[in-house]
């Protein structure tokens, strides 16, 4: 079973030999992981998979592999280390902040300075053009490369309300979403039809899956109502996955938010999602979400990085693990992985124990 | 209705230009300027917390009502000093350091303002010297860390010991908070509490400038 197969099988909600595996680091925690592997460097690792080599994911035997286009790789744009500050093509303003831990010194970068903050700013407003043929070369490459063998994903999270609150900034594209829903469909269709227009590039090259999302859930309940996310965010991704279904039916839709978004989940679902990433343990129980929508929806993610990943044992790690290969991802459906980018703070044994576990547990030996 | 009940109402519904308005009126009809913080701003924001906990208000909701809190509160103000009239408590309330996340962080603070306390905001990337220069300038009741990510979450710790070694620990409560910020966390920093939500936060802070006052 390639690795392709095994996301397919675990995707019709069948088990395949074991669970399919997906894991993110920051450019930190890879460049340590690399030192461990006594691996060649490949650069600065960027986590959501632009420019990579993929010599990580492939040692480490990975099922797919991510390519991204869009806002998201503001995040770590080329030469963000070595800045305070810079300024994407979006006119968005990031800073660079470092942060240490006790495996090292670790720098992470945030939006703070939005180019639409200033209500006339938008009238004038041009975002950048999503057909610029350099923008997909990392993705041909990619498909040219590995899609015999791996799971391809076309990864175009902050598709809509993250992009615009970084436009806009978060509180004030929230209070427009409250007070003025003209100016708040303006500021929101500036990522939507870019994004649109990526994810759509991508299906026509061929890879297997888009990654969407927005972050609209918090650590205890969603960051909007269920209502003003039907308003606003529902029919724009209900419009862009029918879009990218139009180009290629079979296409599977992946989509992140972090925090609990149980009110919406059905919704999701009907709009089109497949696959709900990542399944943040602190904020959503995996074992409801398998037993009240796993008939309908796979699970990515799911591996705790609150709490087990760097601050709990190796023993613990291995236990969630198994925990969840016997619950969220009983019967396939699951492609297991850490909740977001692995950062510095999770000790190498912590890792092992989880790359070893899932990989060293056929389904085959849950029952 | 009173003119204190619309005051409360306009907040509630995040109506700032309303909320100026009837501030302006309460102080025409010369209703004492405490009355009008506590029966008309400090009562809306208690609601708004209750809508919040209830699941009927989300953040976008809470956010025009502290907005709306803080401009009648802006023309309250000079009416207030003149009166004398003391804040519940001071707090000092910061991102820790190597953190740049504020969402959570000034959510918590236009809630404890809503609730009447007196909030000194020392932005993001606080460190924990910044935070004992602050306490020694401001005498605050309460210090309020936020962080988001693990990786920066043991910088409470380092507050902590920092307002321990200059001798200020005894003098002031410590709340901590932010996505992977537990219970069990905060006992084990010897941190007063730790909150769940801007919510929970002016609760507890409430709970925690009472202890303190108590002694």
């Amino acid at each position: 079973m390639n690795h392709r197969e095994r996301i397919l099988t675990a995707l019709n909600h069948r088990e395949p030999d074991r669970c399919p595996m997906q894991v993110s680091f920051t450019p930190e925690f890879a460049a340590r992981l690399e030192a461990d592997m006594k691996l060649r460097g490949q650069g600065l690792h960027n986590p959501h998979g632009g420019g990579n080599t993929y010599d990580l994911e492939r040692a480490l035997d990975e099922d797919m592999l991510l390519t991204s286009v869009g806002w998201v790789n503001g995040y770590y744009q080329n030469g963000y280390q070595d800045v305070e500050s810079y300024q994407d093509e979006w006119g968005v303003t990031w800073r660079s902040i470092e942060y240490r831990t006790r495996f090292g010194l670790g720098k992470y970068t945030e939006p703070f300075g939005h180019p639409l903050a200033d209500d006339h700013a938008l009238d004038s407003y041009v975002p950048p053009d999503p057909d610029r043929p350099e923008l997909y070369v990392d993705a041909e490459r990619t498909l040219r490369d590995y899609h015999n063998d791996y799971w391809i994903v076309g990864v175009t999270p902050t598709t809509i309300f993250e992009c615009a609150w970084g436009l806009r900034g978060y509180e004030q594209l929230l209070i427009d979403m409250a007070t003025d829903p003209g100016r708040a469909n303006c500021v929101l269709d500036f990522p939507f039809h870019y994004h649109r227009t990526v994810a759509q590039n991508l299906v026509r090259r061929g890879v297997d899956m888009i990654w969407l999302g927005d972050d609209v859930g918090g650590q205890t309940n969603m960051l909007m109502s269920p209502r003003m996310w039907r308003t606003y965010l529902k029919p724009r991704m209900a419009e862009l996955i029918a879009s990218l279904r139009a180009i290629n039916p079979q296409i599977k839709i992946a989509y992140h938010t972090d925090g609990v978004v149980y009110p919406i989940i059905p919704e999701l679902i009907e709009i089109g999602i497949d696959i709900l990433n990542p399944i943040q343990p602190m904020a959503m129980d995996p074992f409801r979400l398998k037993n009240e929508f796993g008939d309908r929806m796979c699970f990515w993610g799911s591996m705790d990085i609150q709490q087990t990943l760097p601050f709990g044992t190796p023993q613990d790690v291995n236990n969630e693990v198994l925990l969840r290969l016997k619950t969220i991802g009983q019967g396939g459906g699951l492609i297991i992985g850490p909740t977001h980018n692995l950062q510095l703070d999770t000790p190498l044994e912590n890792f092992w124990a989880m790359i070893n576990a899932i990989q060293k547990t056929p389904y085959g030996s849950l029952s | 209705m009173t003119t204190l009940d619309d005051l409360c109402q306009s907040v509630i519904e995040g109506d700032r230009g309303l909320a100026q308005d009837l501030v302006k009126k309460a102080i025409e009809e010369n209703i004492p300027a405490e009355r009008i913080l506590k029966e008309g701003l400090i009562r809306a924001m208690a609601e708004v917390g209750v809508k919040f906990e209830n699941g009927e208000y989300f953040v976008p909701e809470m956010l025009i009502a502290a907005r709306a809190m803080q401009n009648g509160l802006s023309l309250l103000r000079p009416y207030l000093v003149s009166a004398k009239v003391q804040a519940i408590g001071k707090v000092l309330i910061g991102t820790v350091q190597g953190d740049l996340h504020d969402i959570g962080k000034n959510l918590v603070a236009m809630m404890l303002e809503g609730a009447g306390f007196e909030v000194i905001d020392l932005g993001v990337d606080v460190s924990p010297e910044k935070y004992v220069q602050a306490a020694r300038e401001h005498h605050p009741d309460l210090i309020a860390c936020s962080a988001l990510l693990t990786t920066t979450m043991p910088r409470m710790k380092d507050i902590i010991d920092a307002l321990k070694e200059n001798g200020l620990r005894d003098q002031v409560k410590v709340m901590i908070g932010g996505a992977p910020v537990t219970e069990s966390f905060a006992r084990q920093i010897g941190a007063d509490a730790c909150a769940a939500d801007a919510v929970s936060a002016s609760t507890r802070a409430l709970e925690l400038v009472l202890e303190l006052k108590k002694g």
